[in-house]
């Protein structure tokens, strides 16, 4: 009787599955490419693969094409290969890796994508993310998931009564999670208790330091360069990011040795239990609620970043996404394959692993499972996710300098924090570097 | 005519039999050293740029005087003058004394050496890593004994300020080093003739002034051996500063190195860098010819 029932459940889950996956193939209008072969140049490493192993089987029964992964790499790997590749004219692969911060790079490299998807297939992802898929009038990529940072803070600090008294006397206002980046600052100020708690601290060089002033920089509604790729960033709002920066590291609200720290030193921190707020990314999450690697689980929230006074939340952002090559034979096969990895089902696969979603679908769905999960901070964080994706998600500027930009800001922003240098002096060297370096790439001839 | 011509070539076989034999070695040397250098050379008189290599043109000596326009480069030299001049002497001092006692030791001579050897089996990496953490400014080991032992807690930024970044790359690069120059020593001082010991002795020199008159100037070419072996790998130390501190912050403990690797590599300014690395080898050469010259005079003093 039992292995009846069982016999049972398997058939028929098998039938909804097949209508399902025959329903959605419909839906999706992927066509039938028998014989085919695509090429995949991607990302790989941990959870990337997963995807890959679940749903290229699947995507080979729908279509009768084959998908072969020439190429796994991490982002700078792939990065590295498909430029050597398309200066050497040995582009063999179909489809491959691309992301927000590097796409401005393959304009050459890669095909447009927009006749290949209908408005409807489209319309679910996050119109914000859409926006900077385009450039020139051409969609370059269809995205997979995203990153963005969220305000992480200490309940058991914001939530003290005593405290929430004191700080209330001296600054006339609720201890709350900071809704500005003035606010930020008085509540890291006087939160700060060092050396058991600073009051925060990001990480204090490379990409992660010039990408948080990015962060403070848009919320004050300035930009890195403006519409002529000219440096902008030394302007009213570049002065007052760098001096909130310089400010809160001069009075000791930021660890000391913060310059020297990367995304890991800072996480350990946090976890550690030794800052009061701070800004991060989403993906460290199960890290720092589980009680074994941390001292903070249970003992957080999550909320908005901040904003400064042109009223936009910070949004420092990327999203890992696909691409067709130009080089591709199989073109329609390609963008079949695009499609289908990032519908809906393996899309809501990967929101179930922990990436941010791009879809709204996905995350009505991840939303409702998370209505019945212990965690009670699981489906609050999504609404976040999906505000942050919706409203707040902002890549760095689009242009392949962006890492020689971030290069040169990086050390100034150290030096302003230090005290080598003047706020305006360190921004103004560093605009006049950057202007030489765009100048030199050519984009003022 | 056949005779003469085997004659003829005979001759030139005999003239030049020198240059023949070694021309392999020519050969390759050329193709491996002088091509590169003369290839990278060119490339020093371009503003190549690795993001646009399309665009790449012949500047002239433009590079180099950026170069010497630019503040952090001298920066960089200088840190890197001080970490040299420090690491190497302290380094032959606390190897002196070091292989002095080693040698000294009458049992167990061959265990000690062995153990004092340690610090080199590590990958600089490793070593950076460890040094690193000590002298974490939080959580540090360096920190932690000073709180032990004065009560006190001081956050000492020991990575951030300057110098004291600079003694924190020093102590890493010391500690890794300095059995290097202990086992040249010691060898040096194993192979000293025992004669003049003894004769010293008879006349009734102090150990102190044995080890300044006599040992001192015997072992001067195994000294200056160990200090030019040790000074072009210093200038190779790359590995241990980009771990510990990459230069930062804010450029405080730039070196040559790291420069050269930020501007070639990092910044995509490959021709500059490229003329930072001959700024570099100019330096080495001097420094290195330099040091033959002392090796040459001690020589000559010995023997």
């Amino acid at each position: 009787m039992k292995r009846a029932n069982l016999f049972f459940v398997v058939v028929v889950g098998a039938l909804v599955l097949f209508t399902l996956s025959l329903a959605m193939a419909e839906e999706l209008k992927l066509g039938r490419f028998d014989g085919v072969t695509i090429k995949a140049c991607l990302i790989g490493g941990g959870d990337y693969e997963k995807i890959y192993e679940n749903f290229f089987p699947k995507f080979e029964e729908l279509t009768g094409a084959k998908v072969e992964i020439v190429f796994k790499g991490n982002g700078f790997d792939i990065d590295k290969k498909m430029k050597l590749d398309f200066a050497a004219g040995t582009v063999d692969y179909d489809v491959c890796w691309n992301h927000t911060s590097f796409f401005s790079q393959y304009f050459d490299f890669v095909e447009p994508l927009e006749k290949y998807f209908t408005e409807e297939e489209l319309a679910d992802f996050s119109p914000r993310v859409m926006q900077f898929a385009k450039k020139d009038g051409h969609l370059w990529f269809i995205p997979r998931h995203a990153d963005i940072s969220a305000l992480h803070y200490r309940t058991d600090l914001f939530n003290n009564p005593e405290l929430q008294q004191k700080f209330k006397e001296k600054y006339g206002y609720d201890l709350r999670p900071p809704e500005t980046w003035e606010e930020f600052k008085d509540i890291a100020l006087f939160l700060n208790n060092p050396p058991e708690i600073y009051g925060t601290q990001f990480a204090g060089k490379e990409e992660a330091l010039s990408g948080r002033f990015w962060d403070i920089l848009m919320a004050y509604g300035g930009k890195i360069l403006d519409e002529n790729y000219k440096p902008a960033f030394n302007g009213p709002e570049g002065i007052k990011a760098a001096t909130l920066l310089r400010d809160l590291y001069q009075a000791g609200a930021m660890p000391p040795g913060m310059v020297n720290f990367l995304w890991d030193d800072v996480a350990a921190n946090w976890a550690n239990g030794t800052i009061a707020m701070y800004t991060e990314w989403y993906g460290w999450y199960s890290y720092f609620q589980n009680p074994e690697s941390s001292k903070v689980a249970g003992k957080f929230d999550l909320a908005r970043q901040p904003k400064g006074d042109a009223g936009i939340h910070s949004g420092w952002a990327g999203a890992h996404a696909f691409s067709v090559t130009k080089f591709s034979k199989n073109k329609e096969a390609a963008a079949a394959l695009v499609k289908y990895i990032t519908s809906y089902e393996p899309q809501l696969f990967e929101g179930r692993i922990g990436y941010i979603p791009v879809r709204n679908s996905v995350f009505e769905t991840l939303k409702k499972e998370a209505e019945s999960s212990p965690d009670p901070l699981a489906k609050k964080r999504l609404e976040l996710m999906q505000l942050q994706i919706n409203e707040d998600f902002t890549p760095p500027p689009i242009v392949p300098e962006w890492i020689p930009i971030s290069n040169i800001l990086y050390p100034t922003l150290q030096a302003i924090m230090l005290g080598d240098k003047t706020v305006e002096d360190g921004l103004n060297e560093a605009a006049k570097k950057v202007e030489e370096l765009m100048a030199e790439a050519g984009y003022y001839d | 005519m056949i005779r003469s011509i085997r004659e003829g070539r005979q001759r030139f076989f005999d003239r030049n039999i020198a240059l023949l034999m070694i021309l392999p070695a020519i050969i390759i040397v050329t193709v491996l050293i002088v091509v590169p250098m003369v290839y990278s050379f060119y490339l020093s008189l371009t503003n190549l740029n690795l993001l646009h290599p399309s665009r790449a043109r012949f500047i002239g000596f433009k590079n180099y005087l950026k170069l010497l326009e630019d503040p952090i480069f001298w920066r960089s030299l200088m840190n890197t003058v001080i970490f040299m001049g420090v690491a190497v002497n302290v380094e032959f001092f606390l190897g002196l004394i070091l292989a002095q006692l080693i040698f000294k030791v009458t049992r167990g001579q061959s265990t000690v050496r062995t153990a004092i050897m340690a610090p080199m089996m590590f990958a600089p990496v490793l070593v950076g890593f460890q040094f690193k953490w000590f002298f974490n400014d939080q959580v540090g080991l360096v920190n932690n004994l000073i709180y032990f032992f004065t009560g006190e807690y001081h956050l000492i930024p020991w990575l951030i300020n300057y110098p004291l970044n600079l003694f924190a790359l020093l102590a890493a690069e010391i500690w890794m080093s300095t059995p290097f120059m202990v086992i040249i020593l010691l060898a040096g001082l194993v192979s000293l003739p025992v004669e003049p010991f003894e004769a010293a002795a008879v006349d009734g020199a102090s150990s102190w002034q044995q080890f300044r008159y006599i040992t001192l100037p015997l072992i001067g070419p195994f000294t200056y051996i160990a200090m030019v072996i040790r000074s072009l790998d210093l200038g190779r130390a790359y590995d241990l500063v980009r771990i510990m501190t990459a230069g930062g912050p804010a450029n405080r403990s730039e070196m040559i190195w790291t420069y050269t690797f930020r501007l070639a590599i990092t910044d995509n300014k490959f021709g500059m860098g490229t003329a930072m690395s001959f700024v570099t080898v100019v330096l080495s050469f001097a420094f290195v010819i330099y040091l033959f010259r002392q090796l040459a005079k001690s020589r000559q003093e010995v023997y």
